[in-house]
């Protein structure tokens, strides 16, 4: 639970125009910073944050820290129509730490989180300059995580970003995180990311699996498209559903034996099931195989029809094995009703 | 002046607003004044970046300073050139890399001697009156990257007519 001051600078550069996230890039921002907001106020309840946005006229402060989440919500609605110009980043980077400097409670860690979802340009923005200044804000003791989004980004500004985030981490507290374009949410993949782990109690370490393929798209990181850290128990249930359905299934074969997917099959299949719940005589049971038998002629008449002649001597095959797989098959399964 | 009469004036520290600028995660500044008094322990201070260092020690009740003591147990990594601020509660590197003496209540060159025997370096009383906060800035060193602060005590009496320290008082109703 690290006790933090923190300053969130949201991108309202034109490129955040763009609908590569659903619904824009910036509405996707804007859901984005509300959870990091929240998390954060919520880990500890003296952690403040603050929000500015880096683009438009020049870098804006519109909140300085605060608990109130009514404050930031206005903000972001006031910025989402100031949605012009480009990012200047090195500034706006200078202006939060300014901000966070003149903090209330000087036991908050400082810390500074950047969405950005436009390319570095401007004066200062090249790797030398932003290695400077996040040497600047590590003596400051001021840690960095940095968000990147949008097309391309990260072959466009990994290198300087990263090189940056690399440069600003003093014991790992910086993280650097990218999210490329997909059907899943920019604040989902933030939450479920090391950014927030430290204010959500999980251990850092434990997030490593999750934040690797979480970058590789959609929610196919997640074995059930749930992220496991999100919801432990739904992800439980969901595990224990999984294995009994497979024990089911396995058991399912073990009882059809070891049957090809034949067209008999399918008649084959519902055969033991629907004899089950009656605990069926063999005199019933062979009813069932020769009603099982007849639908299964039946076809091959309409099989025949197309003039798939080479076809019958197979069929016929199959349904023999049919026969002989459906007279093991109950059996077994009684034998299973029985030790029950 | 009666030196029997000044007290370490690390009893008022206010232990929970204690902070400092560019310091190693190993070795911070609670380290060696959490205690309250100068640290005898193994444990240590540690620049982090570069040389230079922000200490920041805000006291509970107002106080004037009369001496200090800086101690490092390395030659190499001792703070050398010192500048005293006081009451400044948010100072970064910027405000004060470039400041001299009107704008820091003190300059000093600390000698090799009074760093590594921890001798008491005795101030300007005039000038740390009325002190709720002193903040000291190790500009720089023996000439190593790093500067390594041993212990860190300061020599004063309280204020007279300065805020008293209420904190111990909740103590003794239980």
């Amino acid at each position: 639970m690290p006790l933090e001051a923190t300053m969130i600078l949201i991108d309202n550069s034109e490129y955040m125009r763009n609908g590569d996230y659903q619904p824009t890039r910036f509405e996707a921002q804007q859901d984005a910073v509300t959870t990091v907001f929240q998390t954060k106020t919520d880990s500890n309840p003296e952690n403040l944050a603050g929000l500015m946005t880096v683009a438009g006229k020049g870098p804006e402060v519109l909140v300085t820290n605060t608990k109130d989440l009514g404050q930031i919500l206005q903000a972001i609605h006031s910025a989402s129509s100031k949605v012009s110009g480009t990012a200047d980043l090195p500034t706006a980077i200078s202006v939060a730490q300014l901000a966070l400097k003149h903090r209330q409670n000087k036991n908050l860690r400082q810390r500074i989180i950047i969405f950005i979802g436009s390319p570095l340009v401007g004066q200062g923005a090249d790797e030398k300059n932003m290695v400077k200044l996040a040497k600047k804000l590590k003596k400051n003791n001021v840690a960095v995580d940095v968000i990147a989004f949008g097309e391309g980004i990260d072959e466009m500004e990994s290198g300087v970003l990263k090189a940056f985030v690399d440069n600003v981490s003093s014991g790992d507290n910086s993280h650097f995180l990218t999210v490329p374009p997909g059907i899943h949410l920019l604040s989902d993949m933030v939450i479920s990311s090391p950014i927030l782990a430290g204010d959500r109690g999980i251990p850092e370490e434990a997030m490593g699996d999750t934040a690797g393929p979480s970058t590789g798209g959609a929610a196919g990181g997640f074995e059930f498209g749930v992220d496991p850290s999100l919801d432990p128990e739904l992800a439980m249930a969901l595990r224990m559903s999984m294995a009994e359905e497979r024990a089911r299934q396995d058991a399912m074969a073990q009882a059809s034996g070891e049957a090809p997917p034949t067209s008999s099959g399918s008649v084959e299949g519902p055969a033991p099931t629907s004899t089950e719940p009656a605990e069926p005589t063999d005199d019933e049971e062979e009813a069932m195989l020769r009603h099982a038998l007849a639908l299964s002629e039946g076809r091959d008449v309409e099989m025949e029809e197309h003039g798939d002649e080479d076809e019958e001597m197979s069929e016929e095959e199959a349904i023999a094995r049919a026969i002989e797989m459906s007279m093991k098959g109950p059996t077994d399964e009684d034998k299973s009703q029985e030790k029950k | 002046m009666d030196e029997t009469l000044e007290t370490s004036l690390l009893e008022v520290l206010d232990s929970s607003q204690l902070n400092c600028l560019n310091e190693n995660d190993d070795h911070t500044l609670k380290h060696i004044l959490a205690s309250k008094k100068l640290n005898s322990s193994s444990s240590y201070l540690l620049s982090d970046v570069d040389e230079q260092l922000l200490v920041n020690i805000p006291f509970n009740q107002s106080v004037r300073i009369r001496s200090i003591v800086i101690k490092s147990s390395v030659a190499a990594q001792r703070p050398r050139l010192i500048k005293l601020f006081i009451n400044r509660p948010s100072l970064g590197f910027d405000d004060v890399q470039d400041s001299q003496e009107p704008d820091a209540a003190q300059v000093l060159e600390l000698t090799e001697e009074q760093v590594l025997e921890g001798k008491r370096i005795p101030l300007r009383f005039v000038r740390f009156q009325n002190v709720g906060s002193l903040h000291i800035f190790v500009a720089s060193n023996g000439g190593d990257d790093e500067t390594r602060i041993d212990g860190i005590d300061v020599f004063g009496i309280p204020a007279l007519g300065g805020t008293k320290d209420l904190s111990g008082l909740r103590k003794e109703e239980d």
